[in-house]
Parts: C-alpha cells; sequence; structure tokens
C-alpha cells in the first residue's frame, strides 16, 4: 500500500514530538499520556466516561479526551484542578499521538510503536503572553480571540500549536487551500473530504 | 463547509446524510465514504475491514488512503475542539450595529 510521502512524514514527526520534552513535561511522562490514550482509542470496551482507570488525574483526563471527548464539559474541566497549560499539553499529546494510529487502523497498516522518550528537561516554552478566551476554556496566545477556537486552542503552547497544524496540512489541507472550495489532491473532491468529516464529527458528539 | 464546498462543485450535498449516515450525501461514492468513516469510529475491526474494501473496490486505494486521512484528521479535531471547550462565535448579527 502507497502512503503519500508528506503523511508518512508528518505522522513520524507528530510521534517525535510527542518523545520530545514539551514545555510541561518530560519526553516519558508525555509518552505516558500517550500510551493511555492509544489504549484508550484502541480498547474495544472503554468503560464508561466518569471512570478513572488509572488513579492519576491527567491520565485519566488523556483516557476520557481519548475515548469520550464529547462529553467533557467546562464543568469537569475546572474540577480536573490541574495547571491550564498542564492541560494544553494533555491535549497536544493526545492529538498528536492518535492520528497515525487511527490512519494506519484505517488503512489496514501495522499500528505505529511509540518512540523512546528522549532526555531533558520540560522546556517551559510558552506564548510569550497568555491571555483568558471567550471561546475556549483554556488560556491562548494574546489577543485572545482573534481567530477561530480550534485554531487559537493549543496557541499558548507553540511546540503543540505547531504540530498540530503540520499534521492538519498532511492530512486534510493546509489552510491556504482552506479557502478553496474546489481544493482537492486528484482523490477527494473538497464536498467528500467534508462529507467524511462531518459524518466522523457526528459520530464522535462533536458539536463545533 | 460541506454545503459551500459542494455547492460550488456542483454536487450540492444532502445534509441529513451527516446526520442519518443514510444515502450517498449527494456525493459521487458517499455511501461508500460514510461507511468508512463510521467503521473508523467503531471497534470492530472487521466492519473495518469491510468497508475499507468496499471503498477501494469503487474508488481506489489512494482514494481510500486520502480519505482515512481526512478522517484521522477529524479523530484529532474533534478532541482539540471538545478538549478546549472550542465554541462557535457569537453569530454575526450580534457583533454588527444595527442602523
Amino acid at each position: 500500500m502507497v502512503v503519500r510521502a508528506d503523511l508518512e512524514t508528518a505522522h513520524r514527526r507528530s510521534l517525535e514530538h510527542v518523545a520530545r520534552p514539551g514545555a510541561r513535561f518530560v519526553g516519558a511522562r508525555r509518552l505516558q499520556i500517550a500510551r493511555v490514550a492509544i489504549d484508550s482509542y484502541l480498547a474495544a470496551d472503554p468503560g464508561p466516561p466518569w471512570a478513572r482507570p488509572y488513579g492519576d488525574t491527567l491520565l485519566d483526563g488523556a483516557h476520557r479526551l481519548a475515548r469520550h471527548a464529547g462529553t467533557l464539559t467546562e464543568q469537569w474541566y475546572q474540577e480536573l484542578g490541574v495547571h491550564p497549560l498542564d492541560w494544553v499539553e494533555v491535549v497536544g499529546v493526545v492529538v498528536a499521538s492518535l492520528p497515525p494510529v487511527a490512519f494506519a487502523r484505517a488503512i489496514g497498516n501495522p499500528l505505529p510503536n511509540l518512540p523512546e522518550p528522549i532526555a531533558g528537561e520540560p522546556t517551559g516554552h510558552q506564548a510569550a503572553e497568555l491571555a483568558p478566551a471567550t471561546l475556549n476554556w483554556v488560556p491562548v496566545a494574546a489577543p485572545a480571540d482573534r481567530t477561530a477556537s480550534v485554531v487559537q486552542a493549543l496557541s499558548a503552547l507553540p511546540g503543540e500549536w505547531d504540530n498540530l497544524w503540520q499534521l492538519a496540512e498532511a492530512q486534510y489541507m493546509s489552510d491556504v487551500a482552506m479557502a478553496d472550495p474546489l481544493w482537492n489532491r486528484g482523490t477527494l473532491t473538497r464536498a467528500q473530504m467534508e462529507l467524511v468529516a462531518g459524518r466522523l464529527s457526528k459520530l464522535r458528539d462533536c458539536l463545533f | 463547509m460541506l454545503s459551500w464546498s459542494s455547492n460550488e462543485n456542483g454536487t450540492p450535498a444532502d445534509l441529513a446524510a451527516i446526520t442519518t449516515g443514510e444515502s450517498d450525501g449527494g456525493q459521487p461514492h458517499g455511501v461508500e465514504l460514510l461507511a468508512f468513516a463510521a467503521a473508523i469510529v467503531g471497534s470492530d475491526d472487521d466492519a473495518l475491514a469491510a468497508a475499507r474494501d468496499r471503498l477501494t473496490a469503487v474508488a481506489g486505494e489512494a482514494f481510500m488512503i486520502d480519505a482515512a486521512a481526512v478522517a484521522a484528521n477529524f479523530e484529532m479535531m474533534t478532541r482539540v475542539a471538545d478538549g478546549t471547550g472550542a465554541k462557535l462565535p457569537p453569530p454575526l448579527e450580534t457583533m454588527v450595529e444595527r442602523p
């Protein structure tokens, strides 16, 4: 099976990104979060949304995000009681680790392995100025609410934001192409792409 | 996005197919695409293999691979939206000054 080189590269980079120290966590902790997310995503019986199978606030949060994302509420987020940037990094790691697995499973390829952790302390790299957002629960890079909520969602942590958009460009399209309703790769039309996107989002109970 | 792109493409979409999963959504290979998306969300690997094979049979392997990539992207974006509480902006009419 021939997979586009840019897509293979984007997925490999994303898993390498998970293994590197992030702004808040070392690589080993990020890989622990990724492992939980992948296991939860693939579980035949993931249990109810309110279960906390790991006894670790961030791992339980990663589990719920990976498998029961449509059940998350702002109250649930507030009751997590974690540092907002810790949660942004958890979201970043979950969405960096699931797409390569989801894609491989979808096309019938072997699932990718997570890399070994890369040593180093958390980088502390965050946006120069943070601001509370009205369009998201989490703080974002200032100024807030000047772009779509999904665009600014991970902007507090540039490393997670960069990885998200390098994945989106290979899996879906670039932000420039998004403005063209006729853009395509010579396979699916834009409308066919949106049909897949819409149906999957509906089945995941994503109301955005 | 679906309504806009399908109208521009000259193949107006049946938006109800997003909710029901029935019909072809007004798009070529729509039945197979909707079934593939649903199987990716499901946990039945045999059902996923069958949906993959049906899509490949009617549209080809490269088409199936790109459909899987789009699905992977929205396995990502749904979690970005839900995990950060992403909201749609207020309706445009509330942001303009009425005469």
